[in-house]
């Protein structure tokens, strides 16, 4: 998922600079109404957890490997504000620190993995949660996960070194994707119904409103 | 951070996050014995695209390794490094933008 420098053409890398660039400014003066002493923890935590997960490559025979990105459990967990944050974090040291995703690629890389992957996510939980809160968190890991690779897709498909080749980037990416994604939401919701059971007050994106719970402690 | 180490869910999280960078290795390995690809390596593959890719920044760890140490052990302390680096940049941004 994580695009090297070298794959977008320079107005592709623009336009998701832009993109992921206004959601991040969103997200950061949102985010200081939900964070406190109780709220911030949790913050640093979920994204060092999201970090050290993304380090698991599930094998796959075949010759293929996936790992959880964690945007949309990022979402359902911290409330899309302090997702977006979070995952700002993790793809923004995954590359300056580990070269995982380059440098002019960062802005396609957040927009895919910090904002898109976030926001569908919470989207998608909280538009089912009503129907099944764990089968919720599955779709929205599922799901989140595809429209993230979509998003890669169209750019590289609408870049040169892919040679315009959208008809063959965009299925590549979103079946593929949605393939992988089932381990995605697996594990979104896995560990979304444990939190959800053993510290419910913790699950933020579960509250009808944005506002902080009144008590959260971690 | 003292939230962290003084509270016990804090503490279980810590303890949690400890064992997520102790199995960063052993997948590691595993993903690499079955060959590691994702979808848009393939997309780069299909479209001639794969020569493409320049860094432009390597990174201080490229590919999550540690220059002479051998792959596990570069594995396991790129694992403890990030993870603890992600833990301290997203509680200091919290910070920062707490009011």
């Amino acid at each position: 998922m994580h695009i090297p420098d070298g794959f977008l053409d320079p107005w592709v890398a623009g336009l998701f600079w832009v993109g992921s660039g206004v959601a991040i400014g969103l997200a950061v003066r949102r985010a200081r109404d939900a964070l406190g002493d109780e709220r911030t923890p949790l913050l640093g935590v979920v994204a060092a957890g999201i970090f050290a997960a993304q380090m698991l490559n599930w094998p796959i025979p075949g010759g293929t490997s996936a790992h959880f990105v964690g945007g949309a459990f990022a979402g359902i967990l911290l409330g899309p504000s302090l997702g977006v944050l979070a995952m700002t974090a993790v793809v923004t040291i995954q590359a300056l620190v580990f070269g995982d995703g380059g440098i002019i690629a960062l802005g396609g890389n957040l927009f895919a993995m910090a904002v898109v992957d976030v926001l569908v996510g919470y989207a998608a939980f909280r538009a089912l949660r009503g129907v099944h809160e764990t089968g919720a968190a599955f779709v929205a890991g599922w799901g989140a996960i595809t429209v993230s690779a979509l998003a890669v897709g169209v750019g590289v498909g609408l870049s040169s070194a892919f040679a315009y080749e959208l008809g063959v980037t965009v299925p590549i990416m979103v079946a593929g994707h949605a393939l992988l994604g089932l381990i995605e939401g697996a594990i979104t919701a896995a560990v979304y119904g444990f939190l959800a059971n053993a510290r419910p007050d913790l699950v933020l994106g579960r509250f009808e409103s944005d506002s902080p719970s009144p008590e959260v402690g971690l | 951070m003292n939230a962290l180490v003084s509270d016990a869910w804090g503490r279980r999280a810590l303890l949690a996050l400890l064992v997520l960078v102790v199995l960063a290795p052993v997948f590691g390995w595993a993903s690499g014995a079955v060959g590691y690809a994702e979808p848009l390596e393939n997309a780069a593959e299909a479209t001639g695209a794969t020569d493409a890719a320049d860094p432009i920044a390597p990174g201080l760890l490229p590919d999550y390794a540690v220059p002479g140490l051998a792959g596990p052990l570069g594995t396991l302390a790129s694992a403890a490094v990030g993870t603890a680096l992600t833990l301290a940049v997203a509680l200091g941004a919290g910070r920062l933008l707490e009011r």
